[in-house]
């Protein structure tokens, strides 16, 4: 208070007089914010239109979707009453979205080969298998589709674990890793099952002693050339995902021979490539006979 | 030589078929070339055994020998007898890496911890199938080798088929079966048959399954009566339609051949006719026995040819689907069980 005392009435009044001003400019700002806010209502209003037509010709695309669905592509083309501009792209736009979504589906089934069956109360799932571009059994797996999915008749050998491999990638909420793990379990094995025969044809001079029904245990007996040494060798392949050992064992009644530097080569070699091709090799350096 | 040796190549000799008699001693080689070459096989039966148990005598064979020979015959002539399929449950988490060796030892070691007086013999044969011999005896007799049990295992699977086993040695065998084998139990897989081959295709799915696919090769069928052409034309997609289902169900092509199926019922009877019986409070019991000798066969051709309808009853398809040819329905389960 003491303040304004001091600076007396005219500075009251010119501050009053200042209020007054400011007072009156604010009309012209006031109307302009009006413009502003008609030329959003002018845009929404716009942009509800467009909506309104984007919904339009999704309803138009799905009804046309469905007839499709139903019908297949072809007939409900001939049903389109008139054939303008617009109704083409119609088509074309439900056409364009039935495709999507069967990209999409076969996105979400991993590529396999997925058959409906019992009138759409189960599908049937093919799982082809093939090795070095040749391409090897194919199995078969029938999966109801009830409120939770249940394996039904298959043909996949019982030492292939389908059900511990259906519970470990979860195939209630994730179908695509069950599928997925199946098919590995099921190409290594082909893939052993193939490297077992090739090595049977291509290596008349390696007897297979021992093989089991998964191939998961390959036991060879080998020659050495000159000194005509059996040398035994077991091939383990504890990963049935793979198609290449774990372990690679050697025996042979010349006790050094295992330890030899050339030996230890051929045990990675066989531990690194397919055991058809590692023997290929052993061969043409002169290891084995 | 002792007299149990002698009788058991009588018996053995009595069983091996004379066509097979030559082959099975050949592979067996235990005889001499001469004595090979002195063996005239058009001559009867008890000709060639008087002449091996001569033999015998002179080359001293003894009961290991036999039974060699016994179960080279045996493993050639799989179908015969009457096999029991079974079922490991539970691996541990080394069991596909149990090998030959490892199993033969294990399983020898607790068996004959079970039981003293048994001789045990495995074998590997070619189809990569573990044959095993056992002969049985108890706390104050030797083994009979008369009466031998067979069983077949193929490793790394959960099955284990078995032949001529007792109620009272079947808890051993099975005991010292999951312990070699690295399971944790064993049970009835309630499939049997005369062929050991059909069960074992049956349970390893080792036949021509059919399953619908996007690219459906045509399945030929078989025995396709001729008859008016227009008649054919009309039925053709239903026969077809049928014979597909009928495959589907049963398999195609040749299939595993079992001898029966039998369903046990044990339900409520269900009809205003007879009213006794529906008062009765008791379950009545039936058995359903279907016998034949190629059970899946005769099934699939009642489905194709419309004397079964279609799609086939899931009693029906459940001999495949599950693996067993025995099954007990009652009220409360819905399938069969």
């Amino acid at each position: 208070m003491e303040g304004e005392a001091t600076k007396g009435v005219l500075s009251v009044l010119s501050r009053l007089e200042m209020q007054a001003r400011s007072r009156k400019a604010k009309p012209p700002q006031q109307q302009n914010s009006v413009k502003e806010l008609k030329s959003t209502i002018d845009a929404l209003i716009t942009q509800r239109d467009q909506l309104k037509a984007q919904i339009e010709t999704q309803m138009c695309v799905q009804k046309l979707r469905a007839a499709m669905d139903k019908q297949g592509a072809h007939e409900a083309d001939e049903e389109m009453d008139d054939g303008s501009e617009n109704s083409k792209l119609l088509r074309l736009m439900a056409r364009h979205a039935q495709l999507k979504d069967l990209l999409h589906a076969h996105h979400l089934i991993g590529g396999y080969d997925i058959v409906k069956t019992c009138q759409g109360k189960g599908v049937c799932v093919s799982l082809a298998t093939g090795y070095e571009g040749v391409y090897l059994d194919t199995y078969n797996l029938e999966i109801d589709l009830k409120e939770t999915l249940r394996i039904g008749r298959h043909n996949i050998p019982p030492f292939i674990p389908v059900n511990s491999l259906a519970e470990q990638s979860n195939m209630q909420t994730d179908i695509r890793a069950f599928l997925g793990a199946l098919s590995q379990h099921l190409n290594a094995f082909a893939g052993r099952k193939q490297q077992v025969k090739l090595v049977k044809e291509l290596h008349k001079s390696v007897e297979v002693l021992e093989t089991n029904a998964l191939c998961s245990i390959l036991v060879l007996l080998l020659t050495v050339p000159r000194e005509k040494i059996a040398v035994l060798c077991t091939l383990d392949y504890a990963d049935h995902t793979r198609c290449l050992p774990t372990r690679v064992c050697i025996e042979c009644e010349d006790k050094e021979l295992p330890g030899s530097p050339h030996w230890k080569n051929n045990i990675t070699l066989l531990k690194e490539t397919p055991v058809h091709k590692a023997l290929i090799t052993m061969k043409k350096m002169g290891y084995i006979v | 030589m002792d007299d149990s040796t002698k009788r058991l190549l009588q018996q053995l000799v009595r069983r091996i078929p004379t066509q097979m008699l030559k082959t099975t001693l050949e592979k067996w080689g235990r005889l001499t070339t001469e004595q090979q070459k002195s063996l005239d096989f058009t001559q009867p039966k008890w000709v060639l055994t008087e002449n091996l148990l001569a033999f015998c005598e002179e080359n001293g064979w003894t009961t290991k020998h036999i039974t060699e020979l016994e179960m080279i015959y045996v493993t050639d002539s799989p179908n015969q007898g009457m096999w029991y399929a079974f079922q490991l449950l539970d691996p541990e988490d080394d069991a596909p890496s149990v090998e030959l060796t490892q199993f033969k030892e294990q399983f020898k070691i607790h068996l004959t911890e079970l039981i003293r007086h048994v001789s045990i013999k495995i074998k590997k044969h070619t189809d990569e199938a573990v044959w095993i011999r056992i002969a049985w005896g108890d706390s104050f007799s030797r083994p009979n080798h008369l009466k031998p049990t067979y069983v077949v295992h193929h490793l790394q699977t959960p099955y284990v088929f078995m032949s001529s086993v007792t109620r009272k040695q079947k808890p051993l065998l099975s005991q010292a079966l999951v312990l070699a084998t690295r399971y944790t139990a064993i049970k009835d897989a309630h499939l049997s048959g005369r062929k050991l081959t059909a069960i074992r295709d049956v349970v390893m799915k080792q036949y021509q399954q059919v399953f619908p696919t996007k690219y459906p090769s045509p399945l030929l069928e078989q025995n396709q009566t001729a008859s008016n052409p227009l008649i054919k034309r009309e039925q053709a997609e239903s026969s077809e339609n049928r014979h597909q289902m009928a495959c589907e169900a049963f398999g195609y092509g040749m299939v595993p051949q079992l001898q029966t199926a039998v369903y046990k019922l044990e339900t409520k009877f269900r009809g205003i006719t007879n009213k006794t019986m529906t008062e009765r409070g008791e379950p009545i019991r039936c058995v359903v026995k279907f016998t034949s000798t190629n059970l899946l066969e005769s099934f699939r051709n009642c489905a194709s040819s419309g004397i079964a309808s279609t799609p086939v009853t899931p009693l029906l398809s459940s001999i495949t689907q599950k693996g067993r040819n025995f099954f007990v329905i009652t009220d409360n389960g819905r399938g069969p069980s």
